[in-house]
This record gives structure tokens, sequence and C-alpha cells, in this order.
């Protein structure tokens, strides 16, 4: 099963680098964004707490614009038949997950370093809680966006939806996440940011049990 | 039949019981507003332990005993009726904390049989309670039952489940409006604001996000079996992450609602003694109400259904 996870993984990994479809599309709005944020704010003074949240507002929105190609693409190439006969549902939910985690991880790596490049005022008191929390904040959206694409995938609106849908779900993460960005980047305290840790790992595990439990129903037709 | 009616006399008895009782505080409470505001006057109920006397500015006082057993003089401007004879008030009164005595306001009437208690700072405000806390009791009902169903859905693939699943959930989006705007609308008088974004009005918020999507979802596919298995499984993965916002938040953020961290006034859950025996009373038979209504609801949704079901068999 690991084997055939892998399969999958690389070869979303391979039709990826070929077309670069996801990836250039994911560039361009992540650039445009930060560009529309910085002209918003030339000669403003903000806290690295406001910008906290403008930040996750881009991490969030640049998953919700790529994150569903993996699911999308194989509906719109009829290879979701294909792919039912070639692998177990379980293979190829834990492919796509990595296929995602590694999307989403480079891509919030990307957005991040970009933000500490252009925003002067952007300065982080403590940079390892930082990165972990963006870490566990990337694993959250990968694991909770992944099984939602399975499900707009099979839906007439693909597009318009999986934001829809993926937003109340997404939710928990994004509050703790960015509660624990701020505190990471204003006044590290442990034991502040502990129970915010805390509840982004129970959500992390509590989604994946689910999406492995109901993917299944999800991808068979 | 008769369930039904009976139904209708319960609720609307309880909701009487509910708005009608006074509100009656003792002397604990009138001496804890006066360090607030001197002017503010508050509900008092007492029981007379003396003959009126007349004292030396032209006013009368009686001597009362509140409910806790505590004594003090009620001073009043004119001499209230049947004086001589009453066994009791209920009257809105004040502590002089210059003159050191309790001066009553208004007389509202006889010495009332229950009350609810004063709460200092929600005062005839804290009867929403009757009402607000069941609309998010069977919110929260509503949303399990549909998850439940669900479920059922996925085991039997029976279209069915899937029908009393949406019906469940279109009564849970139901009572969620109608929580959300009861509680909003006192928190406007309460709060300062209709919306202060605390933990609970977060949840609220987020189950209106969740059901919206979900009927979303449903609308967005045609096939009924591919249409079910869809929106069961998105709701049950909102149903696994809905309890982050609705059972932990609340309780571990600093919030205005009972319950929350730095809540100390009353325990974690209503039910932990923090509150009066008459109210409870009041509130759990409000709740046991809303549910039989709710599933009453449901059986209507359910023949509504099935009725529909039967004109298109005969529909050519």
């Amino acid at each position: 099963m690991l084997k055939q996870a892998f399969a999958i993984f690389w070869k979303d990994l391979a039709s990826e680098l070929r077309t670069r479809y996801a990836i250039n599309a994911l560039l361009m709005f992540v650039v445009v964004t930060l560009a529309v944020i910085m002209f918003a704010l030339v000669g403003e003074t903000l806290s690295p707490g406001a910008l906290t949240g403008m930040l996750w507002v881009v991490m969030f929105f640049a998953a919700m614009s790529g994150l569903s190609r993996s699911f999308v693409a194989e509906e719109e190439r009829g290879t979701s038949m294909t792919l039912q006969l070639l692998a177990t549902p379980t293979a190829i939910y834990l492919g796509k997950l990595l296929f995602n985690l590694l999307l989403v991880l480079a891509l919030n790596i990307f957005i991040v370093l970009l933000f500490l490049l252009t925003m002067d005022q952007f300065t982080v008191a403590q940079i390892d809680l930082f990165w972990f929390v963006i870490l566990l904040g990337s694993i959250g959206i990968a694991s909770a966006t992944t099984i939602i694409a399975a499900i707009i995938a099979k839906a007439n609106t693909k597009g318009t939806l999986f934001p829809v849908l993926s937003f109340p779900v997404i939710l928990p993460l994004l509050m703790a996440g960015i509660s624990a960005t701020k505190i990471a980047v204003e006044e590290p305290m442990w034991d502040t940011v502990w129970p915010d840790l805390q509840l982004l790992g129970s959500y992390i595990v509590v989604v994946i049990t689910i999406s492995f439990l109901l993917f299944e129903f999800v991808w068979k037709d | 039949m008769w369930w039904k009616l009976l139904l209708f006399f319960w609720i609307a008895a309880f909701s009487a019981v509910g708005l009608v009782t006074p509100i009656a505080g003792s002397l604990t409470e009138l001496s804890m507003i006066a360090q607030w505001s001197a002017e503010k006057a508050i509900p008092v109920k007492f029981r007379t332990a003396g003959e009126p006397v007349s004292a030396e500015d032209g006013g009368w006082v009686i001597r009362g005993t509140d409910k806790h057993g505590h004594d003090a003089d009620f001073h009043f401007s004119a001499i209230p009726e049947n004086a001589g004879t009453r066994d009791g008030y209920l009257a809105t009164a004040r502590y002089d904390t210059t003159a050191h005595r309790v001066e009553v306001v208004e007389v509202l009437g006889e010495y009332p049989g229950f009350s609810f208690p004063f709460i200092p700072g929600l005062e005839e405000r804290a009867k929403i309670i009757f009402f607000h806390v069941p609309m998010a009791w069977m919110t929260v009902v509503a949303f399990l039952v549909s998850m439940w169903f669900g479920i059922q859905y996925l085991r039997k693939k029976d279209l069915e489940d899937d029908f009393r699943s949406v019906a469940s959930a279109g009564l849970g989006l139901l009572f969620c409006v109608l929580a959300t705007t009861t509680g909003s609308l006192w928190a406007k008088f309460n709060w300062g604001s209709f919306w202060n974004w605390d933990p609970r009005q977060t949840s609220i918020f987020v189950l209106l996000l969740v059901y919206g999507a979900y009927f979303a979802l449903r609308s967005a596919v045609e096939i009924e079996e591919k249409k079910a298995t869809l929106s069961a499984v998105y709701n049950i993965i909102a149903a696994a992450t809905v309890p982050f916002f609705i059972f932990i938040m609340p309780r571990i953020m600093p919030g205005l609602h009972p319950g929350s961290a730095d809540d100390n006034s009353a325990g974690p859950v209503v039910s932990s003694g923090g509150m009066d025996a008459i109210m409870r009373f009041v509130l759990y038979s409000m709740l046991g109400g809303f549910l039989v209504l709710y599933g009453w609801l449901m059986r209507i949704q359910g023949r509504l259904h099935r009725i529909k079901l039967k004109r298109a068999e005969l529909a050519p």
C-alpha cells in the first residue's frame, strides 16, 4: 500500500513538474497578493500582530487557489476510473495527501520568506517557534483540503465550492494558527502558546483519521 | 393529536411562567448594588416583621425580613395600602449609603410565592435563558442527529436516511438562526453591541457557515446518490471539527458567556448548581418542550417528503 501511495505521489509530482499548472498559478497568486498588500501599506505602520493576520490570509487563499488541483485534474483528464482500478482508495488518499503536503509546505515557505523579505515591519521574536507553527499549519491545511478537494471534484461547480466548503472546516486551524503565530511574533511564552499547539496537533490527527475513514465513500463512483 | 395540544400548552405555560415570574432580590444584593450606583433601585421582596411606625421625616418605617432571614427597616415615603394587615411586599428599593437605610421607591405588589433571584448585571434580561439556551441546544441536537443519519446513509445506502439527515440539518439551521438572532439582540442590551466575537458567538457563526456550505454542496451535485454520499461525508467531517468550537474553545478561551475560562461566578455548565432551583426547573421544562417540538417538526418533514414522493410517482 505504501508502495502504491508513493507511486501516486511520484506520478502527481512528475505530471506537475511537466505541466507546472499549479506551481505557476500559485507563484503568480502569491506575488500578486503580496504586491496588493504592499501597495495598500505604503507609508503605513502596522504591528507585527496585524501582519500575522495578513500572512495567514495569503496562506489560506493561496491554498484555496491551488490545492483542489490534484483531484479535479483526475476528473478533468478522465483518469479517475483508471486510478480506481489500479490502486486502493487508502493508497490514493495517502499519495494525494503527500503531494498536497509537499505543495503546501513549499508554497508556505515561499510565502513566509517573501513576507519576511518585503515587510520591514514584520519582525519575529522567536524564529524557531514561528517556523514550527507554520509547519504545523501547513500540515493541517493540507490534511483538511485533501478530503474537501476529493468531495468537490465530484460536484458541478468545482472552483467556487472549494473555499466555501473548506473555510468552516479549516477555521479551528486558522484561529489556533493565527493565535500561535502572534505569540511567536510578539512575545514568545511557552505556557501561552501550548494550548494552541495542542489544538493544532489534535486537529491534524482528527482530520487525517476521519479522512482515511471517509475517503473510500467519496472516491468510489 | 393530544400530545401536540399538550406540547403547545407545555411550551406556552412554561414561557408564561418564565416571563411573568417576578425577579426579586434580597438585602445582600441591595447593599451590593449600592456600592456600584447610589441611585439604582432594584426589586426586593420581604415579609413584614412589625407594625408600621411613622418616622421623623414624615415617612413610614416597616420592619421587614428578606428571603435569607435578614432583618432591616424599610422606609416608605407614604404609608402603603393596607399596611397594617399585609404580610409582605414586592417592591423596588435602594440602599441609601449616607443615611444607612433602605428606601422603598415603589411598591409592586404582595410577597410573591416564588420568584427568580436578582442577578446583578442581568436583572430582567436573565429570562432569555428559557428561550435562547433551548434553541442553542436544539441546534446541536439537530446537527448530531443529522450526522448520525449521514453515517447511517453511508452504511446502508438508504435514501430515506439521507432525507432524514437533510431534514434535521434544515431544522438545525432554523434553530441556529433563531439562537443567533435572539442572542445577538440580547447582546445589544446587555453587552452593548450586537456582535462581540465572544467564543460562543464565533462557534454559532461557524455552525451557520458549515450548514450553509452543506446546502451549497447539495445544490451543486445532481445525481441523488452522489449528492447523498458527498453531503453525508461533508456532514461527518464538519461534525468532527465543530466540537472544537462548541465544546472546547468556549471553555478554554476568555469570553462573555457563562462557563468561559475567566468566568468564576457560575460553574462550567448551567446545571452545576450555580443556578436557582426554580429557574433550572423552568429551563429544563423548556428544553424538554423544545426537544418534542423538534421531533414534531421532523415528523412533519417526513410526511411532506412522503407526499412529494407519492406525487412524483403519480405524475405522468
